[in-house]
């Protein structure tokens, strides 16, 4: 990138002051990255390596270092998009038109612990847990309720649910637009359907085999983007964020969303699609965690790997196809219960690095995380946190201000070179569903989890509160508790909709579904005709379970 | 004192799937030489089934949902209704605000984990705590 005689210069100089500072001291700390990419004292143009027109170029420019789009936040700012949900739909529909009346420009739905595993509130396993960690969303009077009022024409909405019950709960969505009468194929949003996430991010409960999992991400992407029904929706969004939380390191993160994106663009084309089908509509999920430079290295990577894929590997044609588009969350497991308020501070820094990074969209964490689902209060001061950030820091008046900083540039060579290693570590193990029923991604996995608590343990991951100026875990903050009454609310709206539903003639179209899932083909169409007659999310996984089994993940402690 | 390893039931009561407490303190306990039990996801009727087949020293309940109360109830009332609740050193583990622990003591829990906690003090806890 410079000339060379100028670098030659810089090299004797840089070897002259080198010599003079033989006797200073610096402190006894290791100087590595949060992924251990060991850190010089100081970088100048001699770490620069690359042509610029080759690995950096202009933004909206392949290969995209400075950002998808040739304007970024000049042209649009972020979306700000706070994962949310609560109690009830209803209870949930406040709390979004709270934010949205607050300047929030994007929702997404976190739905509750029987709403990710396909179990019905009426089912004894979970009943406790209806509305605790998410909005219950088991039927299609729920989308109902949570949308009300709200010009999901307009604002996007974001679902987070995940292969298992992808289908139906978006299903219920879709027909709830249709029959709101909004028409599908202008229809904005994401779905999140990651196979990662309810496997290693969380673990699944009395869900179907990884292939099966694999196999109805991949029907969504067919039937929402490459058949056209709607064609503006993100059909997933490939979570590193959710295993990156569990203690694995940003190189990890990368390799595992990578790795999944591949099997299952090769899982479409296999089908007969082209990538260029479907590739554009393909959307990530990362981590903004405590390495302030290493998270920003990490997002100018990632869209410089994600070109380098789609072009060589999957000869993607069009340009529009190349870019990595994604949406950061600030890491939760930063937080601490103890001094809460220094969560603040700490989401501020984070949500920093993914605008400085290029985030298309952005979570900011509620202070009082580490302890309940956020207040109202601590929700408002998490969307206040990224609007102080767009509104009065600047930092929007020019793109990708840190290119070109001899200490990011280096450090984005070095971690896509660090990505593409762990890639090829994964890959030899097989496509993500192998890595998962084999237990290769649970090891992995587990060693972070160690690795993870060793570091903090020992004093080396440094805490504020917790390992160092330790307070005692005394909740200062008010808890907020989710509704008690969710649990008699959800049994009774399901109950009102069995009543009212066509149950022969629902009978006869889940007997279909079971054919279908038989015959493993796409599960889509018969899913919309099944929620539309008021199956249940339940009901549908259940035919899933009778017909594909249920999957034991092979943990590793 | 007999040289019998300390036996420990990890448990994950409910369907809520954060699992990364649950393995980090059984790792701890398996490394500080008890003998550890990885029930993963159980419900009261297994848990307590399981506690007494196996003839545990400890139970470790590791609950993230918000639904700790509930679920922690329906574990040391089967407990009791079995006679085996004042041989079982019981623990809750996970998302728990500190002004629940007085409640949940009251129900019979000897100790309570919260966010930030340290693997070190809870083997420390079973070490000088165990009911029989």
């Amino acid at each position: 990138m410079f000339d060379k005689k100028i670098l030659e210069n810089i090299r004797i100089e840089k070897e002259k002051w080198e010599e003079k500072l033989k006797e200073s001291k610096e402190r006894d700390v290791k100087f590595v990255t949060d992924s251990e990419i060991p850190i010089k004292r100081l970088y100048t143009p001699l770490d620069v390596k690359g042509d610029y027109l080759d690995t950096i170029n202009f933004p909206g420019q392949e290969p995209f270092t400075r950002g998808v789009y040739p304007t970024m936040y000049r042209g649009r700012l972020w979306t700000m998009r706070l994962f949310s949900g609560h109690g009830t739909p209803e209870e949930t529909n406040l709390r979004w038109k709270y934010l949205y009346e607050n300047g929030e420009t994007g929702f997404s739905a976190a739905v509750d612990a029987l709403t990710f595993n396909g179990i019905d509130p009426t089912n004894p396993d979970g009943a406790p847990e209806v509305g605790t960690s998410g909005v219950p969303l088991y039927c299609i009077d729920s989308l109902f309720a949570l949308t009300e009022d709200i010009p999901i024409d307009k604002i996007s909405v974001a679902l987070v649910v995940e292969p298992f019950t992808c289908a139906p709960v978006c299903a219920m969505y879709f027909n709830m637009a249709k029959m709101r009468g909004y028409e599908l194929k202008n229809l904005m949003g994401t779905t999140q359907n990651d196979i990662l996430t309810m496997t290693v991010g969380y673990i699944p409960y009395k869900n179907s085999p990884p292939n099966h999992l694999l196999r109805v991400a991949c029907d969504f992407i067919e039937w929402t983007v490459a058949q056209k029904n709607v064609p503006l929706w993100h059909p997933i969004n490939f979570t590193g964020y959710n295993y990156r939380e569990g203690g694995i390191d940003a190189i990890q993160e990368l390799g595992f969303v990578f790795a999944s994106a591949c099997s299952h663009i090769d899982n479409l084309i296999e089908r007969g699609w082209k990538a260029d089908d479907f590739v554009g509509r393909l959307a990530f999920h990362l981590a903004a965690h405590k390495d302030f430079f290493e998270e920003i290295a990490k997002y100018r990577a990632a869209r410089r790997i994600w070109h380098k894929l789609m072009k060589d590997k999957y000869e993607v044609k069009n340009p529009k196809n190349l870019g990595f588009r994604f949406h950061v969350q600030t890491a939760g497991s930063s937080l601490t219960a103890q001094l809460p308020m220094i969560n603040i501070v700490r989401t501020a820094i984070q949500g920093l690095e993914a605008n400085l990074g290029g985030c298309q969209s952005l979570h900011t964490n509620s202070y009082d995380e580490a302890i309940c689902l956020p207040s109202e209060e601590a929700a408002l001061v998490a969307l206040r946190t990224q609007q102080v950030v767009a509104d009065e820091t600047r930092i929007t008046n020019t793109i990708d201000p840190l290119a070109g900083s001899y200490y990011v540039e280096w450090l984005t060579d070095e971690v896509e070179e660090r990505v593409w290693k762990y890639m090829d570590k994964i890959q030899k193990v097989g496509s993500i569903d192998k890595a998962l029923s084999t237990g290769w991604l649970y090891k992995e996995m587990r060693d972070a989890f160690h690795k993870r608590r060793v570091r903090i343990e020992k004093g080396e991951e440094i805490m504020l509160g917790i390992n160092k100026y330790q307070v005692p875990y005394d909740t200062v903050t008010d808890v907020f508790r989710t509704s008690q009454t969710a649990i008699d609310i959800e049994v009774n709206r399901i109950n009102k909709l069995k009543a009212r539903r066509d149950n022969a003639k629902l009978e006869k179209i889940l007997d279909k579904l079971r054919s279908v899932c038989e015959k493993e083909e796409n599960v889509m169409p018969i899913i919309m005709e099944a929620t539309k007659e008021g199956a249940t999310v339940g009901e549908i996984c259940d035919i899933y379970r009778e017909i594909w089994g249920i999957w034991e993940p092979p943990l590793a402690i | 004192m007999s040289s019998r390893k300390i036996r420990v039931l990890m448990s994950k009561p409910g369907i809520d799937g954060h699992w990364r407490g649950g393995i980090v303190v059984s790792r701890a306990i398996r490394d500080a030489g008890m003998e550890l039990i990885f029930g993963g996801f159980q419900n009261a009727k297994q848990i307590v089934e399981a506690a007494i087949q196996e003839d545990v020293d400890v139970l470790g309940l590791s609950i993230h949902s918000g639904a700790h109360f509930a679920y922690t109830k329906q574990v040391i009332d089967l407990l009791k209704e079995k006679g085996v609740f004042n041989d079982i050193l019981i623990l809750v583990g996970g998302v728990i605000p500190a002004q629940d622990f007085p409640k949940l003591k009251e129900m019979g829990v000897a100790n309570i984990y919260g966010p930030g906690s340290m693997t070190n003090d809870i083997v420390e806890f079973i070490k000088t705590h165990l009911k029989k």
